[in-house]
């Protein structure tokens, strides 16, 4: 998902004053929450549940373009690296094919330099974090074009 | 003073740090699974990260990711709430090499007292009345007949590495201690990872009165009374109140000077609670020291009008003690009740679930810890505490009066909870008389038909 698709969702959130919108699709999880939008803790209590509001996606075309991509996750909380060491050229990039059995970078976590495996087979279209910035279990860290 | 602050738990304590956090101008981080993406604790943090699956281990209990966390924050200290990690001595010890505070004692006092066995004989030394039993770890029969011989039975086998009122038996004669014995073994070293058991005395129907301290890094210690906890149910406070009903100021005065003299003896830093049993006879014996905030800390709150959850941060990040004994003063009743998502008329089975409504109490005297919204879906992967409703008096009558009007207002829709047991409790006549032990509830149980 890019910039350009992320400004389109807060558009249609804005022109339908939605306070919320979730998308999860082929392992890419989008949440996008409006400031506003907080737990009933002290307000007056309404029958609805808090459920996020799941809107279709934005375009035809896009929904096309979606369902060929899948995505390696970070299976853990750590520092991402795209490559073995800072001298050394990136396990992977866009363009390269993959197999479940590729080590496609580092996650590390208290200096111990995991290597994630990408799990799936494919072509990596996208690198989606930067080298040295921390990522969250679950956060997406390749799109690939599946098999 | 800390400008930031990792929150290493989740649920209700969670939410009670990240409120104790804001009031003090310190920013909050709060780590979360895959299940808790929604909770509440998430959602109250100034920044939150999730580090793992659902399962425990995966997640609240796996150091390395909350380590990680940490340093992705750049966070000065950690609070590890109760439970998963806040008596985990190995955490701490990973803490002050990663030159975080860990908010509580030191990881070797945190040992001491983790091994139950070991605390009670530091009590011993420190002239603390302990409960009779074993010295120590009882290998085998042999041992163990000879220290029948001395205390009599009825006695109960309890796991050294263990605590929370998990791995224990009781036995009440030869041919049921053997066979305890080994049961009590097998089971500690399941649970505990540790075969070690101990022995003591087994009291029938005691009291549960346990003490709050306070202790800064100076040397400086308080006491803040008494919480009686014998509302139990399978060795799980379900109620709590602050003062007890049963204690005298005189007993009350030895139990705390017993308690100060224990945090002394083994160099007690932060906030911590000393557990005592009471015979029929009002006599009390040391059972064990828990090296962290607990669950109940609420009522003490309530009736010394004290932030412990406050006094903690401002403990770790070096500061003195801000409280005096001379002026420290109780001030009416507190009672606590326990709201888990459990069914009372089921054999309190846990209930997880979605919370499709909720209406929270309110009004003067009454205060609810909860991370609980209508909405909220209940995981099935942790406890089943959904919050902590207390309610003070000037007196216990009074308290007693408010917890009743106050569970009447609390309304959850979608998910069974214990309230129903709670009404029933304090409208009943032996609770509201004060004279119950801790096999109350299971005659309550009994008498309700309730399996």
């Amino acid at each position: 998902m890019d910039l350009d698709e992320i400004r389109q969702i807060l558009q249609l959130m804005d022109e339908n004053n939605l306070a919320e919108f979730e998308l999860e699709r082929d392992g890419l999880r989008i949440a996008l929450r409006k400031a506003v939008a907080v737990p009933a803790i002290t307000a007056v209590p309404v029958p609805q549940t808090a459920a996020p509001a799941q809107a279709a996606p934005a375009q035809p075309t896009e929904a096309k373009d979606e369902g060929k991509f899948a995505y390696v996750t970070s299976p853990m909380v750590g520092t991402f690296y795209v490559a073995p060491s800072p001298d050394s050229p990136p396990f992977v990039s866009a363009g390269d094919t993959v197999t479940k059995d590729t080590v496609v970078c580092i996650v590390e976590a208290m200096k111990v330099m995991n290597e994630i495996k990408a799990e799936l087979d494919g072509t990596v279209v996208e690198v989606l974090v930067e080298n040295a910035e921390p990522v969250e279990y679950g956060e997406p860290l390749f799109r690939v074009e599946a098999a | 003073m800390f400008e930031r602050i990792l929150i290493a738990n989740r649920g209700e304590i969670a939410v009670r740090i990240i409120r104790a956090c804001k009031e003090l101008g310190i920013q909050t981080v709060a780590v979360y699974s895959k299940a808790d993406e929604r909770s509440m604790h998430v959602q109250l943090a100034d920044s939150a990260i999730c580090i793992g699956n659902s399962a425990s281990a995966e997640s609240y209990l796996h150091v390395p990711s909350i380590i990680k966390a940490a340093e992705i924050f750049d966070v000065e200290a950690i609070h590890p709430g109760y439970g998963f990690l806040a008596e985990d001595a190995h955490f701490a010890e990973i803490c002050e090499s990663c030159r975080v505070v860990f908010i509580g004692p030191s990881p070797e006092v945190i040992r001491r007292m983790g091994d139950k066995a070991e605390a009670i004989r530091a009590a011993k030394s420190a002239g603390v009345p302990v409960i009779p039993g074993s010295d120590g770890i009882v290998a085998d029969k042999t041992e163990a007949l000879k220290v029948v011989e001395r205390i009599k039975y009825p006695v109960i086998i309890k796991a050294a590495a263990g605590g929370g009122g998990r791995g224990m038996r009781v036995a009440h004669t030869d041919v049921a201690l053997t066979s305890a014995l080994q049961m009590a073994q097998a089971e500690a070293e399941a649970a505990f990872g540790n075969p070690a058991v101990y022995i003591e005395k087994y009291l029938e129907n005691p009291r549960h009165v346990e003490i709050q301290v306070l202790a800064d890094a100076r040397g400086n210690a308080v006491h803040l009374g008494e919480r009686d906890c014998s509302v139990q149910r399978r060795h799980q406070k379900l109620i709590e109140e602050s003062p007890s009903p049963a204690i005298t100021p005189s007993i009350r005065r030895a139990m705390t000077k017993a308690a100060l003299k224990l945090v002394q003896e083994v160099g007690y830093v932060n906030a911590g609670t000393i557990e005592f049993l009471l015979d029929k006879d009002n006599n009390f014996c040391f059972i064990e020291m828990n090296a962290r905030i607990q669950v109940e800390h609420t009522v003490t709150e309530m009736v010394y009008g004290v932030d412990l959850i406050k006094e903690q941060i401002r403990i770790a990040a070096g500061e003195r003690l801000s409280l005096d004994q001379r002026t420290i003063r109780p001030n009416g009743h507190a009672i606590e009740c326990r709201i888990n998502a459990e069914d009372p008329a089921n054999g309190f089975k846990p209930c997880p679930g979605t919370i499709d409504f909720c209406s929270l109490p309110g009004g003067p005297n009454v205060r609810v810890d909860s991370h609980i919204y209508s909405g909220y879906v209940v995981p099935p992967h942790y406890d089943s505490l959904l919050g902590k409703l207390i309610a003070w008096g000037r007196d216990r009558r009074e308290a007693i009066g408010t917890m009743r009007r106050a569970l009447d207002e609390f309304y959850v829709a979608g998910v069974a909870t214990t309230v129903p047991f709670h009404k029933h409790v304090m409208h009943h006549p032996r609770f509201v008389s004060g004279m119950f032990g801790n096999h109350f509830v299971d005659e309550v149980v009994r008498d309700q038909g309730w399996a």
